[in-house]
């Protein structure tokens, strides 16, 4: 029997570790709920940014169960910014490629115009902006420092602890479809996601996981003093790094066993090269 | 004993420092006056030995650790705990920076990570304190500054914790399900 651990996301290979898993056809199968046809399953092989550059994103990518947007695994490779992610025509100056608003953002955060925006500028500017970037719409784009020093470093694929305009502008894409996401899975629209919600989204992305679970990441991901319940940054930040443990049980668990042997030393560098 | 953690060792005992130079201190590091000293207000305050600032997450790490009430600081009689254990770091650090650089290199590293165990502790890989110098090291140096040392030692300790409570024959060997294994690296992020 092949235990589901939910295979997280569709199509979402990490080419880095070269893992098999893609598109909901892997060993490990598609799980029930989550369609092998999803949005992001059709592409084979290292996508990098090109994942953004899919079919689908154009439109439909309405992001249909299952739909996690990808990490920005796999670096710059591909043909990321060209036309395939609709940024063809850009207004102005606007770098082809680049979201027009992730420009107009970047451009009043690089404040010396070195053409890189680095972690001072970045708290600079959200502390000018009350800690919140994107107030565009309501306050769903609230993220906090904590969760920008995670998601920047995930896409400074140089690990220069600094990002230029095309990985911010892919950054600010990933943070739009994860946005789109949450949404559809904040079923009474409270602006945070309950356990039982996340068990939904969790299950929906093709996760096997009990609702205690859930209820467990809820409490542990909940914002200080308020309501139980995870806005948007937490979400992203526990859905990606699901994804990422999970690949490292995956890798471990050859004979899907749903339960692996671990050395001591194993478990601490699975976790601290996963995780950090 | 198939290991003993050096993490959690106590570094070295200080005298407790007098009430008066803490007020002293807390006072001016509190620079709204509210009575709770911030995450902000604490990372202006520490130096890590070099021209950058604070690691933001090792002053969140160390905030959460005594901030009783998850109020988002720390009081005056919180601060007075996280002086010590941010003194008692810096001995430790200031031990295996042999060459007062204000980094510890890999040798270093292990040399710190093995050496305040009162027993010798159980054997991690030169592979493994490489990737821990890769992880931590934030200013690309190949080596770790005092901020970065803080919070490589605080995530060790989390995952050894974590790692004992299920290795219950002490082995050194544990067998998770998927959710527990999930459950334990959550734990620590």
């Amino acid at each position: 029997m092949s235990f589901h651990y939910g295979q997280g996301y569709p199509g979402g290979h990490n080419p880095q570790q070269g893992a098999p898993y893609g598109g909901g056809r892997g060993p490990y199968g598609a799980h029930p709920t989550a369609p092998p046809t999803a949005p992001y399953g059709g592409a084979p092989g290292p996508t990098g940014y090109g994942s953004y550059g899919v079919p689908g994103y154009g439109g439909q990518y309405g992001p249909g169960p299952g739909g996690a947007p990808q990490g920005p695994y796999g670096g710059y490779g591909g043909q990321p910014y060209g036309g395939a992610n609709g940024y063809n025509a850009p207004p102005g100056n606007v770098p082809p490629g680049v979201n027009p608003e992730a420009y107009q953002w970047f451009q009043s955060v690089d404040a010396d115009r070195s053409g890189f925006i680095n972690m001072k500028e970045l708290k600079q500017a959200l502390v000018n902006s009350n800690w919140s970037a994107f107030n565009d719409e309501t306050c769903l784009m609230m993220i906090t420092w904590h969760v920008w020093y995670f998601l920047l470093d995930m896409f400074d694929k140089t690990r220069s602890g600094r990002i230029d305009v095309l990985g911010f502008s892919a950054l600010w894409d990933f943070m739009q479809r994860w946005r789109a996401l949450f949404q559809q899975y904040d079923r009474d629209r409270s602006g945070s996601i309950s356990g039982s919600e996340l068990h939904q989204a969790l299950a929906q992305m093709g996760y096997n996981l009990s609702p205690q679970f859930s209820e467990t990441l809820v409490q542990r991901f909940s914002a200080r003093g308020g309501r139980p319940g995870i806005q948007l940054d937490r979400f992203i930040q526990v859905c990606t790094q699901l994804q990422s443990i999970t690949q490292v049980f995956r890798e471990r668990d050859g004979a899907m066993a749903g339960s692996i042997r671990l050395s001591y030393e194993d478990f601490l560098s699975s976790a601290v090269t996963r995780l950090m | 004993m198939a290991y003993h953690s050096p993490y959690r060792a106590q570094p070295h005992i200080n005298a407790p420092p007098d009430q008066g130079f803490l007020w002293n201190i807390f006072q001016r590091v509190d620079k709204d006056r509210s009575g709770v000293i911030s995450d902000s207000e604490l990372q202006q305050a520490l130096s890590n030995g070099t021209w950058t600032p604070f690691n933001p997450v090792t002053v969140r790490s160390i905030i959460s650790m005594f901030d009783r009430e998850n109020k988002g600081g720390v009081n005056f009689n919180e601060f007075a705990g996280v002086w010590k254990y941010i003194t008692d770091w810096q001995n430790i650090f200031r031990t295996y920076d042999r060459d007062n650089s204000g980094f510890i290199d890999k040798n270093e590293l292990k040399q710190a990570l093995t050496g305040f165990g009162e027993q010798k502790s159980y054997r991690l890989s030169d592979q493994f304190y490489s990737t821990l110098i890769e992880k931590f090291d934030r200013q690309r140096k190949g080596q770790v500054a005092f901020d970065d040392f803080i919070q490589c030692c605080i995530v060790l300790q989390r995952l050894t914790d974590v790692f004992r409570r299920y290795d219950t024959d002490q082995d050194g060997w544990i067998q998770v399900s998927y959710e527990q294994y999930l459950s334990m690296v959550f734990n620590v992020v």
